[in-house]
């Protein structure tokens, strides 16, 4: 029994579960389940599509973000690669059981993972001339000469140029959809997950096309209708895939976060500046990050790193190497920080929504060097800008970058199998729990440390009875030719 | 290219000589029709087939109306079927149309082309410009066209394509009943759309009540209604809407209606019906809603006689406007390239009324003559040299105009029971304990193939039960040629003694008649009629009827084609010198090609006509 998962970088719930032009969507929720895919924290694609793959949360992981802490220095950060994390994951279970897996574009996909099987990078992958970009290297050579020269992101998807842009994204998703569509198609696979990123990058460029509500937006502009039409796209190419699947394949369709627009952004350690929890020896004469800054290390108490959510920081004395925070008190001073990042009311004096979640809160465990809060603003309606310098923490969405998109916190999923009865909506499924859900479904064992469970178990499908279309019913023939005058 | 489906020269001829079609004699000057050379067989989606492509139909894989799957014997359209490539996904229609089409020519480089209503165009050609389906495209029942009668008689049974919805009516309160859609994919019964059937307070008015649009619809006795926009819930998260028209046949005592096939709504189809798929819509925005399925004509109401001649030729009007008005609409933004439309109507109503023509026809036995319906067909040629004449308003020194017929016409009197030929002759047997007539069934689901080397169905021949081909075969392939030749000799001058006259003026084996990747998608043995005679209703169908071998066609549908295609051909006229000799279907689309500059395809079979 195959698994087949198609992962669409930040699709969104309001538009995959509305919009009734995505038909072939709409077959495969008719026939399975379907619902809000409930992200991990925070749901960036690092590590989220790990997450899903592992069954473990970021703390399990120790990978709190696509750059991480690498040790307790104040200024170290690490970007992840696909060697940062080792947990076993879906295809490893397959390879156990002599099986193969096809992965393309999973982050953190660079290098190429050597798994059992073939694997193609991720957007992370720095440039194909340095280096290779699959497992196994010869397959390359195999696939350029199927699509060409093999994008695995666009360049410079944040620019103001968007009719090209556009252009490039659409010319991506088909040569990464005709090269998942061929491996399929020639390799013997029982495993194949592909995470297409331009419905992310068309999101980021095209948001404001999009949304009403996004004061850029112009009504019955030409590019209104830019990002629906992608899904159509998508829903087009998950067409072709799925006739390539096998007839008893698992299928999910997935996000591991959904989209809304960018409102602007919070500067926090503007914020913490302010609020004296970041002492600066000088302010910056221009806007500047913590590396740069000329930080009291000794008299501060935390920093941030940003992001669609911000990681913070406590200085901890014998933790980090001029901590200032006795460890005693820790727990003190970080549920004073939380409550007050908790109380931050915007310019007009609304709370901002802030959230701010303790590690052991979200984690069974937080390994590697753990953010002391994370927090988000307004769901993620701020970035969280690491910057200090600005004459406010708040930012309008005008000044935080030409991106219009950040992530939502849900993701959608939806799952399909002609082994499987309908079950319709699903409600409470989590990014954590598709890999016990796929695994069991597929025969396999679990996976160690895996924090969710199958969420079918115990739900009652809607409609027992319920099969798919039987093309070779006579009645139906029958019915076809009746009304042809010349035989009737 | 102007297509005027059906036009027979031998009723073009006289009408050009008597002035009665001034535009068309334009083109012809004094030499009258030339004719064009149709397919084998001589039926509207082989032959658009074959000139949309410029090749017989071994090139295209189009042979008939019908077709069979020979693995399980099934019988199913010729023009598209339905793959289920995902278990997972419902079946998407496929054409059979395959082969290289002027459109695919001309896109290649860089020319456009509007192409409108071409037959076996679904589910539509991508194409530089824009193309709507034509013939093929099925109702939302999936199929040719499934009309609804509703009535409170208690006996009241279901005709051909037909479901019959009874009515509770005490002959004043409104009426709760709906109308039929799309089957249910998981249940096997139908959708049903709410309507409400209430009289009004004008007398012979029915007001149809329901959530679709118009939320009133107003119907007047002996007349079609406007059209009503219907929605159908095809799933827990999809829908579908439809356009249906309604015949009110009478209000009093008791309500009888009539509901046309549910169509597609050009402005959202179920699937895609033109290429780009919002052209559909485009069109219905500017010329309001039209009808989208394959067969527009309400034939099968008339056939049924649940419609009359009067209402049939004003639903035919209907046909004729909408497909002016479409022809119009992009007649007017054309500046280059090909344009094509199809006018389908003259050939459906010479199928219905041809028995006017001819008093002696058996058609018309115990049914009333009606002398006003003499006319009609003449009337319909006048309205194809109409289309004509508004055509030549956008016909100048560089344009290149065509009008064509597919095919001619001929009576349909006498029907020919080639199935229970084959059975005579010891070449079709029936399973044990079925005899020729009902008892043995239709759709071929009678004959015991283990001892059967041949059988019918469609239009157009016969097939060898051919092992490694057929499911159940028993021919052996090197006793295919022969048999094929031994059949073809002895079928071949069938005499339908009755009448005195031959019936089968000649039978050939494929081979003869076909060429290229699809002959082995063709029938074994190619059957051509002579005029008068067709293949029976019942061997169509794959039936073996009992009795005389030769029998009359009794039906309204009293016209048709489906004969020896050398007596059949169709009429060709331009708006320049051509080679008036031997001009064949086939020519046209090299003629076209050449007119705009680019190279026919190599597989084309024809030469321009020049």
């Amino acid at each position: 029994m195959k698994i087949l998962v198609i992962g669409l970088e930040g699709a969104a719930p309001e538009i995959v579960f509305q919009d009734e032009r995505l038909t072939t969507l709409r077959s495969l929720m008719d026939v399975g389940c379907y619902g809000l895919l409930e992200g991990v924290i925070p749901p960036s694609p690092v590590p989220s599509w790990m997450c899903l793959a592992t069954g473990q949360d970021p703390g399990l992981l120790g990978v709190y973000g696509l750059r991480n802490r690498a040790d307790r220095s104040y200024t170290n950060l690490a970007s992840v690669d696909s060697r940062t994390i080792q947990a076993p994951a879906m295809w490893d279970r397959v390879a156990e059981a002599n099986g193969r897996s096809i992965l393309i574009g999973v982050p953190p996909g660079y290098p190429p993972r050597p798994i059992e099987g073939l694997s193609v990078g991720c957007p992370l992958t720095p440039g194909n001339d340095l280096g290779p970009y699959t497992h196994p290297p010869e397959l390359a050579a195999r696939i350029e000469a199927i699509v060409g020269p093999y994008p695995t992101d666009v360049a410079d998807y944040r620019t103001a140029d968007r009719a090209a842009l556009r252009d490039r994204i659409l010319d991506m998703s088909r040569k990464q959809f005709e090269t998942l569509r061929r491996l399929m198609a020639e390799e013997t696979w029982d495993y194949a997950q592909f995470v297409e990123v331009g419905l992310d990058r068309i999101q980021h460029a095209y948001w404001r096309h999009l949304d009403p509500d996004d004061p850029r937006h112009e009504p019955d502009g030409p590019h209104a209708d830019v990002v629906r039409d992608y899904y159509l796209q998508l829903d087009g190419e998950i067409a072709k895939t799925l006739e390539l699947a096998g007839d008893d394949a698992i299928v999910l369709i997935a996000s591991v976060h959904g989209a809304r627009r960018c409102e602007g952004g919070f500067a926090i350690n503007e914020w913490l500046a302010r609020e004296g929890f970041l002492k600066l020896k000088s302010r910056p004469e221009h806007v500047a990050t913590v590396a740069r800054l000329d930080v009291d290390w000794p008299a501060a108490t935390a920093w941030a790193e940003g992001g669609y959510s911000a990681r913070v920081y406590l200085n901890v004395k014998g933790r980090e190497p001029e901590g200032m925070i006795d460890p005693a008190d820790y727990e003190a001073a970080r549920d004073d920080l939380k409550a007050r990042l908790e109380a931050v009311a915007g310019p007009d004096g609304e709370p901002l929504g802030v959230r701010a979640i303790k590690p052991e809160d979200a984690y069974r465990e937080a390994r590697g060097v753990a953010p002391d809060l994370i927090v988000d603003f307004g769901a993620m309606a701020l970035r969280a800008i690491g910057g200090v310098g600005y004459p406010s923490p708040f930012l309008g969405a005008d000044e935080v970058g030409p991106d219009d998109c950040n992530p939502a916190p849900d993701g959608v999923f939806i799952l399909a199998s002609s082994q499987l009865p309908a079950f319709g909506e699903i409600e409470g499924v989590r990014v954590l729990d598709v890999a016990p859900t796929l695994l069991e479904l597929a025969g396999l064992p679990p996976l160690p440390d895996a924090v969710g469970r199958n969420f079918l178990e115990g739900r009652e499908p809607t409609d027992p009875a319920a099969g798919p279309t039987d093309l070779d019913d006579d009645e139906l023939l029958r019915d076809r030719l009746r009304g042809l005058g010349y035989i009737g | 290219m102007i297509g005027l489906d059906g036009l027979e020269p031998s009723i073009v001829d006289p009408m050009l000589a008597r002035g009665d079609l001034p535009n068309l004699a334009r083109l012809s000057g004094d030499a009258g029709a030339a004719r064009v050379a149709t397919t084998a067989p001589a039926q509207t989606p082989v032959a658009w087939s074959s000139f949309a492509t410029g090749v017989n139909p071994g090139g295209h894989g189009v042979f008939d109306f019908l077709r069979r799957d020979p693995k399980s014997y099934r019988i199913d359209s010729g023009l598209n079927h339905y793959e289920q490539k995902s278990a997972l996904l419902p079946p998407k229609a496929v054409n059979q149309r395959k082969g290289e089409t002027i459109w695919d020519r001309l896109s290649a480089a860089g020319v456009p082309s509007t192409v409108l209503r071409c037959p076996c165009t679904y589910p539509p050609d991508r194409l530089r410009g824009s193309l709507l389906a034509g013939m093929g495209v099925p109702d939302l029942r999936g199929g040719f066209g499934t009309s609804s009668y509703y009535t409170a008689e208690p006996d009241a049974s279901p005709r051909e394509a037909e479901n019959v919805v009874a009515l509770a009516d005490d002959g004043r309160s409104p009426i709760d009943t709906y109308l039929l859609g799309p089957r249910n994919p998981k249940a096997r019964d139908g959708l049903r759309f709410d309507i409400q059937l209430a009289r009004a307070a004008e007398p012979g008015v029915l007001t149809i009540r329901s959530a679709g649009e118009p939320r009133e619809l107003h119907v007047r006795e002996g007349e079609w209604s406007g059209w009503l926009k219907v929605k159908f819930k095809i799933g827990p998260l999809q829908a579908t809407h439809g356009i249906v028209r309604f015949l009110l046949i009478r209000r009093d005592p008791t309500i009888v209606l009539y509901a046309s096939p549910v169509n597609f709504d050009p402005a959202s189809p179920l699937f895609p019906i033109s290429s780009p798929p919002d052209f559909a819509k485009k069109l219905a925005d500017d010329v309001g809603r039209f009808h989208t399925a394959g067969f527009v004509e309400d034939h099968n109401g008339l056939i049924n006689e649940r419609i009359s001649e009067e209402q049939f030729l004003a639903q035919c009007d209907d046909a004729w406007r909408e497909r002016r008005a479409m022809m119009e609409r992009e007649l007017a933004r054309l500046d280059s390239g090909l344009f094509y439309c199809l006018f389908d109507t003259p050939d459906r109503v010479q199928h219905m009324l041809w028995r006017s023509r001819e008093p002696e026809h058996p058609a018309n036995r115990g049914r009333d003559s009606n002398p006003a319906l003499a006319a009609a067909i003449e009337d319909q040629y006048r309205r194809g040299d109409e289309v004509v004449g508004q055509v030549l308003d956008h016909v100048d020194d560089r344009t290149l105009l065509i009008v064509l017929s597919d095919h001619g016409f001929s009576s349909f009197q006498r029907q020919f029971h080639l199935n229970s030929w084959l059975h005579r002759e010891g070449l079709l047997a029936l399973k044990d304990g079925l005899s020729p007539g009902h008892g043995a069934g239709e759709f071929l689901q009678g004959i015991d193939w283990d001892r059967t080397q041949a059988y019918a169905m469609g239009l157009g021949g016969l097939f060898l039960n051919l092992q490694g081909r057929e499911g159940r075969g028993i021919v052996r392939p090197g006793d295919a040629g022969a048999l094929r030749r031994a059949i073809a000799d002895r079928l071949s001058g069938a005499r339908d003694d009755e009448r005195g006259r031959v019936a089968v003026r000649s039978a050939r084996p494929r081979d003869e008649v076909y060429s290229g990747p699809y002959v082995e998608e063709a029938p074994d043995v190619v059957v051509d009629y002579a005029p008068g005679h067709r293949v029976s209703w019942s061997s169509s169908m794959g039936g073996v009827a009992d009795g005389p071998l030769h029998e009359d066609n009794v039906k309204k549908w009293s016209g048709d084609h489906c004969i020896d295609p050398s007596a059949a051909p169709g009429v060709l006229f331009m708006n320049r010198p051509f080679r008036r000799d031997g001009a064949r279907l086939l020519d046209l689309a090299p003629t076209i090609l050449n007119a705009l500059g680019v190279e026919k395809g190599p597989q084309m079979e024809g030469s321009p006509l020049r």
